[in-house]
């Protein structure tokens, strides 16, 4: 029998009492965990997604995405003074044009289908009512025997895909890429195109009335951007008679701090002829509510924590006050003030160890639910605007936040001890002032 | 030897200053066993907790052996009521929920005597006190008004103190136990030559001790 035994042993003095306890505290405790694997979880997603989104401005023809909408191309010269910006690193253009049965040999690796069919239609009577869209040829008819055109993408920077529309990240399979300003008849393949061509690097196929020589095969890993092609964007100005025209093109900047700086001052460069814009500040927008719930689940991990001491607080001047007389009697009989505290503290630790015990038990249980929870209900409550590529990057961060998992790892089993300790030690405090102000002489008046 | 001089408490209260001890001076040789009687509210129990040190006198010196307790710190005040003095009150005040046993063993723990050493002293306590065996591992609650005070007076003796305070020990208690539990200290202070101060108001107690004090209005009355 020692100190510490005598505070765990007093700690089920009151077994009712010490039930309550225990269990208020559980649960309490129980609440920050889950609160702190929420922080946990949505702080990674944060980071991720931020790491993620990279700081690139990307800037397209006004009006247009793609091979949707209208409008003129860019060109060279208005792209030029970009580069010349203060913060921006580099400037990558491209040029995509759609090759058909009139324009190449090469047989898309995409089966029509039933939605090929329908978009063949749908684009066919668009570019009969407006001449002079990017793509020419003849796919406005839209018979049984159509097959979906091979995109082609002519760029200064063959391995990004991050800014076309299929997206991806580039691996080269086989062979090699081109240097950003060749003016080679040379082509970089998707893997699935080169399948269903029998193409290898070193073979060669025509383009433009144009034999061109495949240079290497990539995997982006989706079959939309494996069944394109990519070549230098000289090569392609020229062969597709579009010389110096860009349909895009991406500006790095060299701190994700400087995006938004960038992006105004390409703005005021390119005027109404382009539409501007940066991943970075949609991506900001997408993860707010990501921000809100880090903020909420601080503040709520606080406030169990306060509540949790508060409650310990309380219990342990109660149990002083009960315990007056006695304490008065170790005093007289040679216990000293600090020999008490500690009593009197194991007894606190002892409670709150039970609770964060239980508080663990929630914890683990509910702590991966919560976070969803709270994810779902914050994600839902702001849907991304963004339209075209960007829509649809932005609906995948969308989908990507709300995938956030929670889970109950080692660090958070000793945040809850810890969280424990601290509640017992900040709650016995007062107690111990309370502890320190018995005096011993009051024993000697009757009960 | 134990001297008191002009020892004087005064508690300061919202109305009148309460003067409960009022220049009190007495002197009780070792192994003397003392009585101090006197009316409700006399002082009684305030002289004992002053020379307890449960309480620091207003004014005035309290000599015990060679040291002058009104003048010692808290620390040294803490070892005193530990191991010199041994306390037996009225209603007993045992830890309820430590058993006989561990509750005799406290105040060793408290003066860090080796666990062992515990555990041998307060069963030959409990045995000289007339505790039978099997009610060693009893709580408080289980045990009569008598046995419970046995077991404080064998507490009291833990430490071999040199001065034995009890105030109306035989207040809770029926005449015979209370004559047994008077007899019992009357024993003590015998074998193991403690000075005894008790406070009593039972006249036939007070009769039989070696010095008697009576207190009135806090102060002594001369015989
Ligand atoms: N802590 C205190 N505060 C104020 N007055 C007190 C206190 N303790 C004792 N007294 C007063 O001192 C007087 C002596 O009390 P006490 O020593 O308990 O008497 P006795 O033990 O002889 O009955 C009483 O009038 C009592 O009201
Ligand atoms: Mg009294």
């Amino acid at each position: 029998m020692n100190v510490f035994s005598r505070g765990i042993r007093n700690a089920f003095r009151n077994s009712i009492r010490t039930f309550s306890i225990v269990l208020i505290l559980g649960l309490i405790i129980g609440l920050s965990l889950a609160m702190l694997v929420a922080r946990q979880a949505v702080s990674q997603k944060i980071s991720s997604v931020e790491s993620s989104v990279g700081n690139t401005v990307s800037i397209s023809p006004a009006g247009v995405r793609g091979f949707s909408g209208g409008g003129n191309p860019l060109t060279a010269t208005q792209i030029a003074p970009i580069q010349k910006l203060s913060h921006v690193t580099s400037v990558d253009e491209s040029l995509s044009d759609r090759l058909t049965s009139s324009t190449t040999n090469l047989q898309s690796s995409i089966d029509a289908g039933s939605l090929g069919r329908r978009f063949a239609g749908n684009d066919g009577g668009q570019n009969i009512a407006q001449s002079g869209g990017f793509s020419g040829g003849n796919e406005g008819s839209a018979t049984a025997t159509f097959s979906p055109p091979v995109i082609v993408l002519g760029t200064t920077n063959p391995s990004d895909l991050s800014n076309t529309e299929g997206g991806g990240t580039f691996k080269l399979t086989s062979g090699k890429v081109f240097a950003s300003t060749s003016t080679d008849n040379v082509a970089v393949i998707g893997s699935s195109l080169a399948t269903k061509n029998n193409l290898q690097v070193g073979s060669t196929f025509t383009a433009y009335s144009t034999t061109i020589t495949v240079l290497g095969i990539f995997d982006a890993g989706n079959t939309f951007s494996n069944s394109q092609l990519i070549m230098p964007l000289v090569t392609l100005q020229t062969l597709s008679g579009q010389a110096g025209d860009i349909t895009s093109a991406v500006a790095t900047v060299d701190s994700i701090t400087n995006v938004d700086s960038v992006t105004t001052a390409i703005k005021n460069q390119l005027g109404s002829a382009a539409d501007v814009t940066n991943a970075a500040t949609q991506a900001q927008n997408t993860i707010a509510p990501l921000k809100n719930i880090q903020t909420i689940s601080l503040y709520s991990l606080i406030g169990a924590v306060i509540a949790g001491a508060v409650i310990i607080l309380l219990t342990m001047i109660m149990i002083v006050r009960e315990r007056r007389r006695e304490i008065g009697v170790i005093k007289a009989i040679g216990a000293s003030n600090i020999n008490i505290m500690v009593q009197f503290m194991t007894e606190a630790i002892t409670l709150t160890f039970l609770g964060s015990i239980i508080g663990i038990g929630l914890g683990v249980v509910a702590g991966n639910p919560i976070t969803k929870l709270l994810v779902t209900n914050s994600a839902n409550s702001s849907a991304p605007t963004g339209a075209g590529r960007f829509g649809r990057a932005f609906g995948g961060i969308t989908n990507s936040i709300t995938s956030v998992h929670g889970t109950v790892g080692w660090s958070i089993i000793l945040y809850g001890l810890g969280g424990a300790l601290v509640i017992a030690i900040l709650g016995s405090a007062l107690a111990s002032y309370f502890i320190a102000k018995v005096r011993p002489a009051e024993v000697m008046r009757a009960e | 030897m134990l001297q008191i001089t002009n020892l004087k408490k005064v508690f300061k209260t919202a109305g009148d200053d309460v003067v409960a001890v009022n220049d009190v001076s007495l002197s009780v040789a070792d192994g003397q066993f003392a009585s101090i009687i006197g009316k409700s509210g006399s002082g009684k129990s305030t002289l004992l907790s002053l020379l307890g040190a449960l309480d620091k006198p207003t004014s005035g010196h309290i000599i015990v052996g060679d040291k002058d307790i009104t003048k010692m710190h808290d620390r040294a005040l803490i070892q005193y009521r530990g191991r010199k003095i041994g306390f037996v009150f009225q209603s007993y005040n045992l830890v309820p929920n430590l058993t006989a046993l561990e509750n005799v063993m406290l105040p060793m723990e408290y003066a860090k005597l080796a666990k062992s050493e515990r555990i041998k002293r307060a069963t030959h306590l409990l045995d000289q006190v007339g505790l039978s065996a099997d009610q060693h591992s009893r709580k408080p609650g289980k045990l009569s008004g008598g046995q419970q005070q046995r077991v404080a007076i064998a507490r009291a003796l833990a430490n071999k103190p040199s001065l034995i305070l009890a105030d109306e020990p035989t207040g809770n208690l029926d005449s015979q136990t209370g004559t047994m539990i008077f007899k019992l200290l009357h024993e003590l202070s015998r074998t193991e030559n403690t000075t005894i101060v008790v406070v009593t108001h039972d006249l036939s107690i007070s009769g039989k001790t070696d010095v008697t004090f009576t207190l009135r209005d806090g102060k002594l009355v001369k015989k």
